[in-house]
């Protein structure tokens, strides 16, 4: 299936970059792309791996040239089958978009118009070709991307298909014309690994029937690693790395590649044990959340969603508990039923073995301080107007009320200096600072209670792979210097298993397994988790 | 003697709230980081510099005394029953004449040809204006007349600005290090559009006693002293509305947004049926039902500026309880978007209060909403007030207002040679009041968001 060195080397060039510099207009006329330059060749597939930042989607959006206006492509030259297609009309653009490039976004939700039914929209993909039955050409396209009753899938709204569904849908409309070039920016991004498996085999599969080139654009070695010939490596605007995927994976030249490749390799935590005891710190006992699906206008409708049905867990002091599973699984509602966000149904939530469902107002608000939860986007978890002392001091000054000025200033030093910021970060505001500083804030925000339970709610999901190391780095550091214990919520099982004691695999609301998380990796009894554990991409 | 009219009082406790507002900020270092980026920006002190000449005419004008007078037969003081503000004693020299109808602007004669005997001959012509217009003072050609009231005017704003400058400045031309041009060039945008403030009124006071400058209206009245006159009730419908509908458009749609369910059923049908009531009806009723009340009760009022001034209330009043709906329906929607999002979740484990979490969290997420819809309204109440006008159902016919002149202008522009400057001179003053509260908006909502991207930063 991958291409050996020789095969790469006697291909002929299908799309070549050369000395790309682009820049966007605003005051400082800051360069985005600084001398970008590499090749496709026909058939092939080229990952370019960078963080988010790196010029990856600018790269691509100038080879298809649908720039906004505001960027201005300073020098450089793009060849596709030896013609500079930024020096051609916009008309003969429209040509090549139309017959020989396509490309697939990452966010299929948003990429189908909402008011179409997907026959509707992928005729837009066959307007200049002729066939007399253009209908069936089309269900013969959704087959081959695996859509089976394409004969139904033709009739329904984007609304009514899943995230895998209409991202094979968008594959679908983008094979429509037989492209020679791919790019798929982050095609996989927003699917749970399962799904995410099913869209690589089958570009793969489609690439091979049509022998098209992918430019495969991602974040995440491990997918690039599953699917690609070639590794492209941007950081700043610039190519650091350019190599056989071979070679990128087992010896990688640059040192930022390096540190990439690190970053997705997480160490094993040292468990210890000093730090544990057997004081139960959580202990949740036939949890169940249901929402009424709809009040209608007479009454109440008897038919619930069962977010959460009938879940157990125990954690012990000091240790990482760890709940995976699938986006829609119900692991987020369990958090949030913890915290009171949402009220459960009906089941026990003790911590340091005292309900906290039956406790009285004044009485939580006083135990509060002994746990809390860190969110998983650290863009919308900070108030944009508040400033970051405010922030941190939120939570001290309303369960903490005692305290006096003085000392609160002393303990937001210290807790500044724990997560690793400087102190003149207090008058400034959430926007000044990237996605990792951010999560660091808001772990600062709830470390200043000094928690017994910290609920971390896919603290790393929205965070670039190295940032996403130091965070998790910090939590573990955290919870080697103080007695606190995790209940940590990811959808990311090769990650989970690095970091935790124990672990629930969860499944439409219900836990399937249970266990020590090395039990449950090495040797599961369940479908389920083997299937997820399956399609979790390792680095080759 | 001083008398105090209802909507002087209301103007009063404007003016003193925003004094108790500056002093606060003055203490909060936070607020008080935002307001000096108002300052410091070029649009944002000179739309401050516009506005506050605008608020001071409407001040003076707020500020209503009687004069004494003595009675002969009774050997008494008694007070007359005419009001004059103090913006009257101030622009007496426009007002204290009437010609006999329209006249244009800087005109030595009437619009409009009129029978003259003359010497026993009946002649068809324009006649002359009586007061104004045909003493050159300067020199007999007009434009030369003008020129030199021009040129003394700079001058005089010159001097005036100078002053002005030296009084407020002194500290710090004074000090050593610090030389005149360098505080001029840390204040030119400030002091430029002092001075072209200044120079401007001062022309236009310098003018008037000669020329009528925005010509004159059917009764032969100085439309710019008309216009003048119009800030006032501009100013207070803009700002005595808002006040009116803005509690009722924050906290319940707040209130409907972040505690939802039951409160937000209340509060959802109160606002759709005052919405499905035409509000033109609404004020119909309301205005007409006062007048009725007026009419019943006349010893009740002294004059006939009580009675205005009351209408003038009356509108204000009933404006905003119409007018609050929309914004009331923009802050739910966000209310109820900002109500699942991480950061307000976040507090509430803190066990934050539903009280602490609207005044911390909402509230300063939604001002951006309530600035641009304040401001957006400000010019669209000023706008309501000469619709009202037109069907009789606004203010007080004889109330100075821009919706009064318009609606006069109505008959003038169908005049042939049309009359165009009294339409001209309320769009002129409209047009300036709502641009520069405009810009002014637009500085604040940049300088009390984070994001915005502050060049002095």
């Amino acid at each position: 299936m991958h291409l050996t060195q020789e095969q790469i080397k006697n291909m002929n060039d299908l799309l070549s970059i050369k000395n790309l510099f682009l820049s966007i207009d605003s005051e400082n006329q800051e360069e985005i792309l600084k001398d970008v330059s590499f090749d496709i060749k026909e058939s092939e597939i080229v990952s370019l791996i960078g963080e988010s930042g790196s010029g990856k989607s600018l790269t691509a959006l100038s080879i298809i040239r649908l720039l906004e206006k505001s960027c201005k492509i300073k020098k450089g030259k793009i060849y596709f089958l030896n013609k500079d297609i930024l020096s051609i009309e916009e008309k003969e653009m429209r040509e090549i978009r139309k017959n020989d490039i396509s490309m697939i976004f990452q966010e299929p939700m948003r990429s189908l118009n909402p008011v179409m039914n997907i026959y509707d929209q992928l005729k837009e993909a066959y307007i200049d070709i002729k066939i007399s039955n253009i209908k069936q050409e089309i269900i013969n396209n959704l087959i081959s991307v695996g859509i089976e009753d394409a004969k139904r899938v033709i009739n329904l709204y984007p609304h009514q298909l899943s995230g895998g569904m209409k991202q094979r849908v968008m594959i679908a409309m983008a094979i429509a014309c037989k492209p020679k070039l791919l790019i798929a920016d982050e095609p996989t991004t927003s699917l749970d690994v399962t799904i995410q498996k099913q869209v690589l085999d089958l570009l793969l599969e489609l690439k091979d029937k049509l022998n098209m080139a992918i430019l495969f654009i991602t974040h995440d070695l491990a997918v690039a690693s599953q699917i690609s010939d070639r590794i492209v490596v941007m950081q700043n605007g610039e190519v650091v790395e350019n190599s056989h995927a071979k070679k990128f994976f087992t010896n990688p030249e640059n040192s930022y590649s390096k540190t990439l490749l690190n970053s997705s390799l997480y160490l094993r935590k040292t468990t210890n044990i000093e730090n544990q005891d057997d004081k139960n710190i959580l202990c949740i006992k036939n949890l169940k959340v249901y929402f009424p699906e709809r009040d209608n206008l007479f009454g109440r409708n008897k038919s619930y969603v069962k977010a959460v049905d009938d879940i157990s867990i125990l954690i012990k002091s000091g240790t990482t508990h760890a709940i995976v599973g699938e986006s829609g699984s119900g692991k987020t509602t369990i958090a949030k039923a913890i915290m009171g966000l949402v009220s459960p149904t009906s089941g026990n939530i003790e911590i340091l073995n005292k309900d906290i469902i039956s406790m009285g107002k004044s009485d939580k608000r006083d135990f509060r301080k002994y746990y809390q939860m860190i969110f998983q986007d650290p863009f919308s978890s900070l108030n944009p107007r508040m400033r970051i002392g405010a922030i941190i001091k939120e939570g001290l000054c309303f369960l903490k009320p005692e305290l006096s000025n003085s000392i609160t200033n002393e303990i937001l030093r210290d807790v500044l200096d724990k997560v690793g910021l400087k102190h003149n970060s207090l008058n400034k505001y959430p926007h000044q600072f990237s996605g990792g500083q951010r999560q660091r804030i808001a772990i600062a925000r709830v470390l200043v209670l000094e928690p017994k339970l910290l609920i971390c709610d896919e603290p790393t999901s929205s965070l670039d792979v190295t940032v996403q190391k130091q965070v998790l780095d910090l939590l573990i550091d955290i919870q080697n210097k103080t007695k606190i214990s995790y209940l940590f919520i990811s959808h990311d099982i090769k990650l989970i298993s690095s970091i935790s004691e124990t672990m629930s695999v969860m499944y439409k609301g219900k836990i399937v397994e249970s266990g020590k998380t090395s039990d449950i990796i090495n040797h599961t009894q369940n479908e389920y988790t083997r299937k997820l554990l399956k399609s979790v991409p390792q680095i080759a | 003697m001083f008398t105090f009219l209802l909507t002087d009082i209301f103007f009063y406790i404007i003016i003193i709230s925003l004094i108790m507002y500056v002093a606060y900020v003055r203490k909060t270092p936070d607020i008080l980081a935002n307001w000096l980026y108002v300052f410091r920006n070029r649009t944002g002190i000179l739309s401050i510099v516009v506005l506050s000449f605008f608020i001071i005419t409407a001040f003076l004008d707020s500020i209503h005394i009687k004069n004494k007078i003595y009675n002969n037969n009774t050997k008494q003081y008694v007070y007359t029953s005419e009001i004059k503000s103090f913006l009257d004693i101030i622009l007496s020299p426009m007002h204290e004449n009437y010609e006999k109808s329209y006249s244009a602007p800087f005109s030595s004669h009437l619009y409009s040809k009129e029978t003259v005997n003359f010497n026993n001959i009946d002649k068809r012509e324009y006649p002359r204006l009586l007061y104004k217009g045909n003493h050159n003072k300067y020199s007999n050609n007009k434009i030369e007349n003008i020129a030199v009231i021009s040129l003394f005017s700079i001058i005089k704003s010159f001097f005036i600005c100078f002053l002005i400058y030296m009084i407020i400045f002194y500290r710090t031309i004074f000090k050593k290090n610090n030389n005149f041009l360098n505080a001029f060039n840390n204040n030119n945008v400030l002091c430029t559009s002092f001075f072209i403030i200044f120079f401007i009124i001062i022309l236009l006071y310098d003018l008037s006693t000669q020329y009528y400058v925005l010509g004159t209206d059917k009764v032969g009245v100085d439309v710019l002293y008309k216009s003048i006159k119009s800030i006032r009730t501009g100013i207070l419908i803009g700002t005595l509305t808002t006040i009116v509908m803005l509690p009722f458009a924050i906290f319940l749609g707040i209130f409907a947004g972040y505690i939802g369910g039951f409160v937000d059923d209340i509060i959802q049908y109160i606002y759709t049926t005052l919405n499905s009531i035409p509000s033109v009806l609404l004020i119909a009723s309301a205005i007409l039902m006062l007048q009725v009340y007026m009419a019943n009760n006349p010893h009740e009022f002294e004059n006939i500026y009580e009675r205005a001034d009351l209408r003038l209330f009356f509108l204000c009043m009933i404006l905003g309880l119409t007018s609050w709906t929309g914004l009331c329906r923009l802050l739910r929607g966000e209310s109820m978007k900002l109500k699942e999002v991480e950061y307000v979740q976040a507090s509430q484990t803190f066990g934050l209060n539903k009280f602490s979490i609207i005044v911390r969290h909402i509230i300063p997420n939604i001002m951006h909403i309530v600035i641009i819809t304040v401001v957006l309204d400000f010019s669209a109440l000023v706008l309501a007030e000469a619709v009202l006008s037109y069907v009789n159902i606004g203010v007080d016919p004889t109330t100075y207002s821009w919706g009064n002149m318009i609606n006069a202008a109505r008959l003038e522009m169908s005049r042939e040679p049309i009359v165009w400057w009294s339409i001209f001179s309320a769009f002129l003053f409209m047009f300036i009041l709502v641009l520069f509260a405009n810009l002014f908006s637009d500085v604040v909502r940049d300088a009390f968001d984070p994001r915005a991207n502050k060049k002095y930063e």
